[in-house]
């Protein structure tokens, strides 16, 4: 077996296009080795650090025997230029040629003979293209020259068993060397193999594989923090952004002043983390200290890194700082009009518009919730003033969050500025979704607000773009109802909405919006009821049973049948509705007209009326139950009609030589699967 | 090269004056055609038509330059420690991009002060576009022990064209520079020369009136009049087909718009509208001045 080596050298390359090249480059080569039936013996091996690319697979097979093959070749009757380009991609001359007669007609063929090929040479004429192949979600060109590239590249390493793979990649030849100083590009290193490749980088202290580099810098801080007592969010992306822009990680433990622990620690966390790439640390009880984690990419002999990155983080937490006293302090009443102002959207009015709207409709929920109206309304009133802040047009990402911690400041009522910190919240499919019924209030509120405002101006999603991210507001709509378990009457609320919008001399055409973003939402429900990994005949039966007023409904009878449907109470509800509605669908296309109401005048047996009163019992149980229905008792419930429902059909025939007797039969079966309707219609149920 | 010696009170003294002039002497001898500021408002070296227009076409061109910008919404009345509506860019453009540019950058940092090998330097994603000027390119910021003091970015598209060869664009910038350098925490600290005239004797005063002018005292409805006047001159000229005129034109209205946006009257809608205008203006600016230089 053989040993094959690939390095590119370029300048740096962010951390999502080495991702991109890493995994775009096992695929290809997987593809090229299959292709070629050429085997591999492990893994391929891709590597990343800033400056560098590699590819080393340490067993491929050495050669490859191609069977022998039938190549036809141009019709006789084609020009001669035809054939003379067969011979030539062959690389055979004419008296290898055959003619053959086929049904098409006539044609030159060749049979090439096994061949044994060299893997070598297979690379030689196929890498460049293979690199080509690489499909940069972002790239670039430099220079005078014409590839594009993720950065500028500046060399190809490239060894097969020791010995060079010779080829051009634009205006690149390939050697076995490379440049051993990312910086100053002066020093050129050759070498022979993958295994003093790697030793050398390893002595400079370079980890060159980035599952090691993760796992050494996790480790390495791991000990920090436990020697300090302290503790990190392991934030998985930040983690692995960090592990791809360091080729020789240490980890620094440095700190600000602690009077900058005054700041709200949501604009410390994201100053640190987003910003900077630190660690932001916090103490044993989940509160931020002011010691910060940097991984550098240097020794750090004079301390001069520590030092500088203490500065740029109170240089950014001064700034901060400076923001916060300034607006913890604006008046949030006062600045309320000044909203008239900011431009909501083109169409849908200033943000001063919105918030009257907004107060309304949460003031009507607010019935449903059992919550103060008068506080709900003052929540809605302040909750966008926080657009306006230095500091929310610094970190647009704590929009609500400096909301509710102005709020706060200025005296207002916990409930009413928690409820305007989480009112944009949840803000996609995992993030956290607010508890508190006011803030749940709110946040459905501006909500339905922007989705009938966009809808209503037609600027709805469409299959492939989702600009102003209504899917994602949706969904979070959907979670704030049904993580909540509320059961709220979505129709009224839009066409409340609507009419808030009418009032503001904003007219949209109430029912082409209510049917386009009814659907819409049902469309999200289905996959947000996916998601949650429920059969799609299931989801497929709640939603057409149920609309938006009963989203909670839906999701919990779908979830609940999807739990139960292969126990033995599910099993019998299926099969009593399936045997059942067969009948009834096979009598389409006789002329009764079935309507569910049989006649117990017409009985003729204990069959029919016993089943005629377990429907009774059924019905009875469904009227009885209130809001809070138990759904696993529902289904028992139906189930429980198994014996009597088999009984009929082991001693009744439905058909009937009296056509009233069997119209009336059918009206008993009918009755049957409509009781059943209360739960849902379970016609699309596959078995 | 500098002596031991030398290099050891360059850390601690270099002064703002001293940091441009060692820039200055750097990149001319690699070369560079030495330029002065020009002399309009601009919102970033960029816009000096050394680097827009000149990074257009396929005439081999290398430059440096200090640039004052304007950036009236990042105005603070003097009183933040690190943002100004008025700073300094010292700018290098190179066209076509040299391989060596790294190197190049790298020992420029060493002629003031910075050894690169003392500190984490790192070349931080920043793909860079700017929709005035119709254009985008690739690169990264240059971080120093975790602080951005350079933009470093190839150009892949100017004024609505694709670029070729590709140019490569540097800016420092001098104030964070000199901040690390001299290790200020704050910009009006800042030792401008070698007699101990500080940044704040220079700028503190321009910085509380501009503020002022910017925010609260610019006359709006004169100023959208003004736009409208230098966007018809520049649409004129365009017609005459005369670019740099017309493109000083376009730098005033882009100017004009800065001010009105730190005045808080353009809205968001509007914004996008005002900046497709300037666009419109500049990519037939630079499409005259590529016709031209043949």
């Amino acid at each position: 077996m053989s040993e094959f080596f690939l390095e590119l050298f370029s300048e740096e390359i962010p951390s999502r296009l080495q991702i991109n090249a890493r995994n775009d480059l096992i695929q290809i080569f997987k593809k090229f080795f299959d292709d070629n039936e050429i085997i591999i013996k492990g893994k391929i091996n891709i590597y990343s650090i800033p400056n560098r690319l590699i590819v080393y697979i340490n067993k491929v097979s050495k050669d490859v025997t191609k069977k022998a093959q039938e190549i036809r070749g141009p019709n006789i009757n084609a020009p001669e230029k035809a054939l003379e380009g067969f011979l030539k991609s062959n690389k055979i001359s004419k008296e290898k040629v055959i003619k053959k007669s086929t049904d098409k007609g006539i044609f030159f063929f060749y049979n090439k003979p096994p061949q044994k090929v060299k893997t070598y040479d297979l690379l030689k004429d196929n890498i460049a293209s293979l690199l080509l192949k690489i499909s940069w979600k972002k790239s670039m060109k430099w220079g005078y020259y014409d590839l594009y590239w993720g950065r500028p590249l500046k060399s190809i390493l490239c060894l097969f068993d020791k010995k060079i793979i010779d080829f051009k990649l634009n205006h690149l030849q390939s050697s076995n060397k490379t440049f051993i100083d990312k910086d100053l590009e002066d020093e050129v290193k050759s070498f022979n193999n993958f295994k003093s490749y790697i030793k050398f980088f390893k002595q400079r202290g370079v980890i060159i594989d980035q599952n090691k580099r993760k796992e050494f810098i996790t480790k390495e801080i791991n000990k920090a923090t436990n020697q300090k007592k302290i503790y990190i969010n392991f934030n998985e992306k930040l983690i692995e952004e960090i592990t791809n822009i360091v080729e020789k990680p240490k980890i620094l433990v440095c700190e600000f002043n602690k009077k900058f622990l005054e700041i709200p620690q949501e604009i410390l966390i994201i100053t640190m983390q987003y910003h900077q790439k630190y660690f932001p640390t916090f103490d044993d009880k989940k509160k931020i200290t002011n010691n910060f984690i940097v991984v550098a990419d240097c020794k750090d002999k004079k301390g001069l890194v520590k030092l500088g990155n203490q500065n740029v983080v109170e240089a950014r937490l001064a700034d901060a700082e400076f923001f916060w006293n300034r607006n913890k302090s604006q008046n949030l009443v006062k600045q309320v009009s000044k909203l008239k102002q900011i431009n909501y959207f083109k169409g849908l009015g200033s943000y001063f518009d919105k918030i009257q709207r907004v107060r309304k409709l949460s003031g009507i929920i607010s019935d449903e919730l059992l919550i103060s109206k008068e506080k709900i309304e003052i929540a809605s009133s302040i909750c966008k003033v926080d657009l306006m802040s230095d500091l929310v047009s610094e970190f647009p990402e704590l929009q609500g969050v400096m909301g509710g911690y102005f709020a706060r400041e200025q005296g207002f009522d916990e409930e009413i500025s928690l409820a305007v910190s989480e009112h944009y919240l949840p803000s996609g499919i995992d993030s956290k979704v607010p508890k508190k019924p006011y803030s749940i209030a709110l946040s459905l509120s501006d909500k339905i607000d922007s989705l009938v405002g966009f809808f209503g101006i037609n600027l709805k999603p469409t299959s492939s773009k989702d600009p102003y991210a209504l899917r994602r507001m949706t969904i979070s709509l959907l979670r704030l109802i049904i993580e909540n378990q509320k059961k709220i009457k979505l129709r009224d609320l839009i066409n409340y909405s609507i009419n808030l919008y009418k009032e503001q001399n904003y007219s949209f055409d109430s029912k082409l919006l209510n049917d386009e973003l009814g659907d819409f939402i049902l469309d999200r429900l289905k996959n947000y009821l996916k998601e949650k990994d429920i059969r799609s005949d299931i989801i497929e039966c709640s939603i057409n049973s149920h609309g938006i007023d009963d989203l909670l409904k839906i999701f919990n009878k779908s979830l609940n049948l999807n739990k139960n449907i292969k126990k033995d109470f599910g099993i019998d509800v299926i099969a009593i509705y399936k045997r059942s509605a067969n009948i009834l669908n096979s009598e389409r296309e006789s002329k009764l007209d079935i309507v569910g109401s049989a006649d117990p005048g017409l009985f003729k047996n204990d069959y029919e009326k016993n089943l005629y009163k377990k429907i009774h019992t059924i019905r009875k149980y469904f009227s009885s139950i209130d809001r809070d229905e138990n759904y696993d008792e529902s289904l028992k419930t139906l189930s429980s009609a198994k014996n009597e429902v088999n009984e009929f059909f082991d001693n009744v025939i439905v058909n009937d030589q009296e056509e009233i007797i069997k119209k009336n039969r059918l009206e008993l079966l009918k009755m049957l699967c409509k009781s059943f309707d209360n739960y849902f219609n379970f016609s699309k149920i596959e078995v | 090269m500098v002596s031991k010696k030398k290099t050891k009170n360059l850390k601690s003294f270099i002064s703002f004056q001293d940091t441009i002039l060692n820039l200055q002497k750097y990149w001319s001898k690699k070369g560079c055609v030495i330029l002065q500021p020009y002399d309009l408002e601009v919102g970033a070296g960029t816009f000096h038509p050394a680097t827009t227009l000149r990074s257009l076409g396929p005439k081999p061109w290398k430059t440096a330059y200090v640039q004052p910008t304007r950036r009236p919404t990042d105005g603070r009345y003097g009183e933040n420690p690190n943002r100004l509506q008025h700073y300094y860019q010292f700018q290098v453009l190179i066209k076509p991009s040299p391989k060596d540019i790294k190197k190049m950058y790298l020992n420029s940092l060493s002629s003031i002060g910075i050894k690169h090998e003392e500190h984490d330097i790192r070349f931080v994603e920043d793909d860079w576009e700017s929709p005035t000027l119709g254009a985008a390119g690739l690169g990264w910021e240059v971080w120093c022990d975790g602080m951005e003091i350079t933009q470093f970015t190839y150009f892949q598209q100017m004024a609505g064209m694709e670029c070729n060869p590709i140019s490569v664009e540097i800016t420092y910038g001098l104030e964070r520079l000199c901040m690390f350098i001299q290790n200020k925490k704050n910009v009006y600290d800042l030792i401008w020369n070698n007699e101990g005239v500080l940044y704040k004797d220079i700028f503190h005063q321009a910085e509380k009136e501009f503020s002022a002018y910017n925010f609260e005292y610019a006359n709006t409805d004169k100023l959208f009049k003004i736009f409208e006047m230098l966007e018809g001159e520049a649409k004129s000229l365009i017609e005459k087909k005369i670019s740099l005129p017309a493109y000083d034109q376009c730098l005033k209205s882009s100017h004009v718009f800065n001010i009105l946006d730190a005045r808080g009257v353009i809205s968001v809608a509007q914004r996008a509208e005002y900046i497709a205008r300037i666009r419109d203006l500049t990519k037939k600016i630079g499409k005259i001045w590529v016709e031209t230089q043949n």
